[in-house]
């Protein structure tokens, strides 16, 4: 399948899927690049920055992808929307918060990621598969990195594990909307782009998540549902954060960057 | 096998991704060894490794072979047999 056959119908659906991939990548490297300059130790601080930029570029490859698809510019894509025109999963619609709530964050993203990216490799619609197995191979450091501090948080005294264990809590419901169904979803499984479904999707990282809360001692998670709306709820501390990553752009709209 | 520098990290696993952050992420490094400092066995004596003595001649350098090779050549070019 190229994007020359591609049916309206096809495209639209497409477009939404990758503007939530987009999105997700966008908005979660930059809360995390917060962290920059004030990470728990130097390292990390570098590692923390490091890992965020991987997310920008991911961003930047899907938005381009997307323009290409609709004929639009990766630029105004990322920098030229309202908020309420970004669809991110409701998990990427917190502030930063403290290190266990980024750690928490990262982990329930990063296996959700996991299982999305590993299903897109799969796509009939070659440039998704193509991106998803790159980036596939960077997430898996990703993932890792999480994990160990996943581990690290849980294992590191009252203070850290209760403060991990409410950030997971808090963070669950709204993580859902990962695999919040797509306007185009049916179109995206019988063609192909997406192999599977978003629900099938979330099972799995669900089984993944609870056993590596499991290994680690922590407490499983409860039953959450799905919200519908869960990549168009927007809240203040993202207004807050898209004032900050549009600023520049705003300062000289005609300018080329 | 280059020191590529230190990383400061709470255990081996840690020590490796900060490794790989530090000396790896603009692509730079093809393989990463990463060992504890108690784990380095050093050598720092002086009289090992700075001998007294004028060790120019262990140094490539320390052979200057250009005039000999351009008398050489100058022979070879005579038809001269080197004698």
């Amino acid at each position: 399948m190229t994007d020359l056959e591609l049916a309206p119908a096809t495209r639209d659906a497409l477009a939404e899927l990758l503007l939530t991939l987009a999105d997700d990548e966008f908005v979660l490297g930059f809360w995390d690049s917060e962290w920059t300059g004030i990470a728990p130790m130097l390292e990390e601080d570098v590692a923390m920055s490091s890992v965020s930029q991987d997310e920008i570029g991911h961003a930047r490859a899907w938005y381009e992808l997307l323009a290409s698809l609709t004929d639009d510019d990766a630029d105004r894509l990322a920098f030229g929307r309202a908020a309420d025109e970004y669809r991110h999963a409701a998990l990427m619609n917190h502030a930063r918060t403290d290190w266990a709530f980024t750690v928490a964050r990262r982990y329930l993203y990063e296996q959700a990621d996991a299982v999305r990216l590993d299903a897109l490799t799969r796509s009939t619609f070659g440039p998704i598969a193509e991106l998803a197995g790159k980036m596939r191979r960077e997430e898996t450091y990703h993932l890792l990195h999480f994990d160990v501090w996943l581990r690290r948080l849980a294992e590191g005294g009252d203070d850290a594990r209760g403060r991990l264990v409410d950030a997971l809590r808090r963070l669950w419901p709204d993580a859902q909307a990962v695999f919040a169904p797509l306007a185009g979803e049916s179109e995206l499984v019988s063609s192909g782009a997406l192999p599977e479904r978003l629900a099938e999707l979330r099972a799995r990282w669900h089984e993944h998540v609870q056993a590596g809360l499991a290994a680690v001692g922590l407490p499983a998670l409860p039953d959450a549902p799905v919200a519908d709306e869960g990549r168009a709820r927007r809240t203040e501390e993202f207004g807050w954060l898209h004032g900050q990553f549009t600023m520049v752009a705003r300062s000289e709209e005609a300018a080329t960057w | 096998m280059i020191h590529g520098g230190n990383v400061r990290a709470p255990d081996e696993e840690l020590a490796l991704h900060y490794a790989r952050e530090f000396y790896g992420r603009r692509q730079e490094s093809h393989r990463l060894w990463v060992v504890p400092r108690e784990a380095i066995v050093e050598l720092d004596d002086p009289d090992l490794l700075q001998p007294p003595f004028d060790r120019s001649f262990k140094r490539p350098g320390g052979y200057i072979i250009k005039h000999k090779l351009e008398a050489a050549k100058a022979r070879a070019a005579q038809g001269g047999d080197g004698s």
